[in-house]
This record gives C-alpha cells, structure tokens and sequence, in this order.
C-alpha cells in the first residue's frame, strides 16, 4: 500500500533572492509499506532535501506531498503526528545525542510521544536488539560510546518510535565495512520483521543493491531512474553516462560477457552470480 | 530561518569602500558613529542621510540587501520611536486624550531618534562587515592594536580568536537548525508551552551545539598546530594592505562630515533638540 506520495514537487531554496537554487524539479513518486526504498544519487543531487519533504520539515514550493492519501499542506494537518509516523534519522545522527544515558537518549521520542513508561521500555529494548546495542550499555553515558556504537543508539531513538515510514539519510556513512554491515543488516531485519516502509538514502550502489527492494536513482534534483533492483541495474550504460556506478559483480558480468562468456549480465548480487557462473561451467560439463 | 540573518554579513565585492585598508575603514567607521551622535538639527541630518547613502552607494551594496539586514531590529526600533513618542515631554502639545499627552517635541525626537539608529547601523556595518572579509577585519584590528604589544599585551592572539569566532558563527547557525530539524523530527516541539517548557525544550538542542562546538574547537586546534602554528612571534603576512589614495580620499571626508555636521547645528540650528 502506498503510504508516501509525492506529486509534481518542486523545491526551490531561497527563492526571490541571488542565491535562489532548484533543489528538486518535478518529483513523483511513491513509498511503499512492506518494501525497502533505495533513494541513490551523488552529492548535492537533492537526496537530503528530498527526505525532509517526507516529514514536514521543509514544504514543497509546488506540488503535493500526500501521507495516507492527505496532503500535509493543508490547514490544520498535524505534524507533529506525522513526524511520530514517518521517522526521519539525520545523516550522522550521533551528533544528536544529548541525554545522560543511552537509555534516556533513546526514550526522547517515544517520551514526546506520551506513551506510558512500560510501553517505552518495552520499545527501547526492542529497537536496541534490532541495532545490536547491548543492555549493558543502557546506563552508560551517549558520549563514552564509540562512533558506532553512537550511530547504533541515535538510529534505535528513531527506531523505537515505531513509524510506519523509517527514513534514514545515509546510515552507513563513514563506518568501516563490519560496521555498514551490521548496521544495515540491522535495519534489513527489522523492516522484514515490522513490514512497514523503509527508506535508505545512499550512494553506495553494493549497499542498496543487497538491502533494497526498490531504487529511485535521481540526478541534478530530478528522478533519472526508478523501478526494482533488476530494472535499474539492467540499465547500466544509462548509470553510467550520469557518472553514476554500478555493483561490481554487475561490472564483472558485463566484461565476462564482453569476453566471450554468454552469462547474463542484469545480475547484482555475489550469490545470483555463482549461481549463473556454476549453470554455465556445469552446463557446459553436461554437453 | 537563522539563516536570513544578514546584518554583519560580508558582502564581497570589487567596490571603492571594498578595497579601502580595513584600518581606515575601523577608523572612519569610529569617526562616523561620532558624528551620528553629534547630529542635533534638521541640516545636520539631511547632511548624515546624504553621507550615508553616499556610502552605500560607494559599497556597491544592493539596497535590498541592507533593508533585509535592518529587519530583525524593527523591535529595538519601534520600541525606541514609540516610548519617545509618548513619553517625550515638550511645549507643543498635539494630541491630549485623557492621560495620554503627545507633544510635537516628542514626535520629532521619536523620529531622529529612529533615524539615528538606522544610520547608526547601516553606516557602521557598510563601512566594516558588509564590505571587509572577517580575515581583513580582524587584520585592521589587529595592526590598530599593535602598539600594545609594547605593553605585552597579546594583540595577535586577540584578533586570531576574535577571527575564529567570525568564522564560525555561520557554521555554528547552520549546525543548530541541521540539530533542530533532527530533534523535531524525533517530536520536539519548540513552539509551544510557556517560558520554562521552552527553555526546557532547548535542552536536547544545546547539548549537542556545545559538544559539537568543543569538538570543532580541538579539531581546528590540532590542525593548525600540524601547520606549525606557533601564536604571533614572528610571524608575517600573506597579504600586506597599503594606505593608498583611496584611504586618504575616505579618511578626510569622513572628517570633513563630521565637521560639517558641528558646523551645521551651530549655523542652523532649526530644530534643536
């Protein structure tokens, strides 16, 4: 079901002054429950802004932002019902981090929410299980944690709110490859475990090619690609002319195939590939 | 938001005032502020509004931009021009309803009252930040400040703070509103409730401003010692600022404006006040 929808939106920064900018031109889109979406594009592409349209930070200077089928634009709107709903973790969001213990941090959103003490307990140690936070650091103070360990507490705050939409900017960024793993990881299971609607703003094309079900590629503030993994990644020779990459294992197959080996080349993950590279050996074996 | 704020803004720009010393320019700056205060007649004003907007124009300045960085002082303004308007107390009564007495005295003095804060702010900032990088500021102070060194004051490291501190004003207002959006979306509510609920609400924003803040500070610590950073001894200039024509040219007219001022509340003294 569609949750989010954007309609014909334009956002423009500073407008009627010299420094006016188009940050996104004619976005339509759609979020949906039960799905990862993978929002990919380069620097300064409009990602970022992007996701502040979804949660009422920033409004649109055209068009239509509709959550469960009603504009937010309109009078009256509650928005700070619709920031419980749709959760939004900022790029590098151990920064945010303000309370005396993990614990407390943690709690400042189900807290604003007014839920009752039990309920927030209850929601804490579920969303620190989801990112792999122990107990024991529950009473220890956000600042004494590592950098990921800060990530991890910053993304459960989000977490234990329990949106129907869990945006997060760049989750992954600036982690060593164990930590993107984990944190990912983290991410993955708890959306196949709530089925609600997930978004991972990235541009690292491996991650979202593991992790999403769904990709919307944007270039220069406009939507360039949109469609599943297979769709988009299919489409190489378009990712690449706007600079943008693809897998490499998608790579791979490509100079496999231009080598001579008639392997498919729409693939994306390590698995599919041994899959595909083992029936073309063995059925090769069997002739 | 925080981010219109545009009084005390460098303007940068290729314009006669822009490539006057900056120790000039501290100086006139100083000069004009006095002669805003001795302005005491109708004449000595129109001569300031003259000066002034002779100036901007010599910025190079757009007019919007100056407007705009009047704004977020419409309070301070209205606040001066409406009390002075009420309270004034003079010969000429104007209006007289009940308590209330408004006297043509008050009235006048509401208005220059109001003018003089506005040239007061625009000349000032015209003549510094609108047309004098940060860096080139804290240079003029610095050099104007040198012969203290002879008294072991520590001029250098002075300005050196003083420039840092400019520098990351913008940076610092930028981080507040990334901080606050973050905590509004995790349903922070800033707006609402009474003084103490507000106050209380900054919590979650001023903590991570502060830390963030000590972590900029040691970062840029570190790396200015990795670039051998050693305090003022001995230390020289990339940029050396000469005086020039132009300097001179400033330098005299903001004198001669301040003379003619006192010559004009002498000789025309319509509407002392």
């Amino acid at each position: 079901m569609t949750k989010l929808k954007l309609v014909d939106v334009n956002y423009t920064y500073s407008e009627g002054t010299p420094f006016r900018k188009d940050a996104l031109r004619n976005i339509n889109i759609e979020i949906e429950d039960n799905c990862i979406t993978g929002l990919i594009g380069h620097t300064g592409c409009g990602k970022s802004t992007l996701v502040q349209l979804l949660n009422g930070l920033l409004f649109p200077t055209s068009g239509e932002v509709m959550f469960d089928g009603k504009n937010i634009k309109e009078k009256g709107y509650d928005l700070k019902t619709l920031r419980h709903k749709v959760g939004l973790v900022f790029q590098y969001p151990e920064y945010q981090l303000f309370e005396d213990t993990v614990y407390d941090d943690i709690a400042f959103g189900p807290k604003n929410m007014g839920l009752d003490k039990d309920e927030i307990d209850r929601r804490i140690r579920e969303a620190a299980l989801f990112v792999g936070l122990e107990e024991r650091y529950f009473e220890v103070s956000p600042f004494d944690l590592s950098g990921g360990q800060k990530r991890r507490a910053a993304i459960a705050g989000i977490m234990a709110m329990d949106p129907d939409v869990l945006i997060l900017d760049e989750p992954a960024a600036g982690l060593d490859p164990i930590g993107r793993e984990e944190i990912l990881g983290g991410i993955y299971s708890y959306q196949r475990k709530r089925k609600n609607a997930v978004v991972i703003v990235s541009h690292s094309m491996e991650d979202m090619a593991r992790y999403s079900d769904k990709l919307i590629v944007m270039n220069g503030g406009e939507v360039f690609m949109q469609g599943n993994c297979r769709e988009v990644f299919s489409e190489t020779d378009k990712l690449l002319s706007v600079g943008l990459d693809v897998p490499q294992i998608t790579k791979f197959m490509r100079e496999l195939k231009s080598k001579g080996v008639d392997v498919r080349t729409d693939i994306f993950t390590v698995d599919e590939a041994r899959a595909e590279i083992l029936s073309k050996i063995g059925g090769r074996g069997n002739a | 938001m925080l981010k219109d704020i545009t009084l005390g803004q460098f303007f940068p720009g290729r314009s006669f005032l822009h490539r006057i010393d900056p120790r000039t320019k501290i100086i006139a700056a100083l000069l004009y502020i006095v002669a805003v205060f001795l302005c005491d007649s109708i004449m000595s004003f129109i001569i300031l509004l003259a000066a002034t907007l002779a100036l901007i124009a010599l910025s190079g300045v757009p007019v919007k931009i100056i407007v705009k960085g009047l704004k977020p002082l419409i309070f301070i303004l209205a606040f001066t021009t409406i009390y002075n308007v009420f309270f004034y107390k003079g010969d000429h009564i104007l209006v007289h309803w009940k308590f209330i007495t408004i006297y043509l005295e008050g009235v006048v003095f509401a208005l220059i009252m109001g003018l003089r804060i506005i040239c007061l702010l625009t000349g000032s900032s015209v003549l510094m930040t609108y047309t004098t990088s940060p860096i080139m500021l804290t240079d003029g102070i610095e050099r104007l400040l040198s012969p203290l060194n002879k008294i072991k004051a520590p001029v250098h490291e002075f300005a050196m703070m003083m420039s840092i501190a400019l520098r990351f004003i913008p940076t610092l207002v930028e981080e507040t509103d990334k901080i606050m959006c973050a905590q509004k979306a995790r349903g922070a509510d800033f707006s609402s409730g009474g003084l103490i609920k507000r106050a209380r609400a900054l919590i979650p924003v001023l903590v991570p401003l502060f830390i963030s803040a000590f972590r900029r500070a040691s970062d840029l610590a570190v790396a200015m010692e990795c670039r051998c950073y050693r305090g003022g001894s001995g230390r020289t200039r990339m940029t050396k600022t000469h005086f020039g024509a132009r300097d001179v040219i400033l330098f005299t007219a903001t004198v001669i404006l301040g003379t003619v001022i006192v010559l004009s509340n002498i000789y025309f003294p319509i509407w002392m006040i």
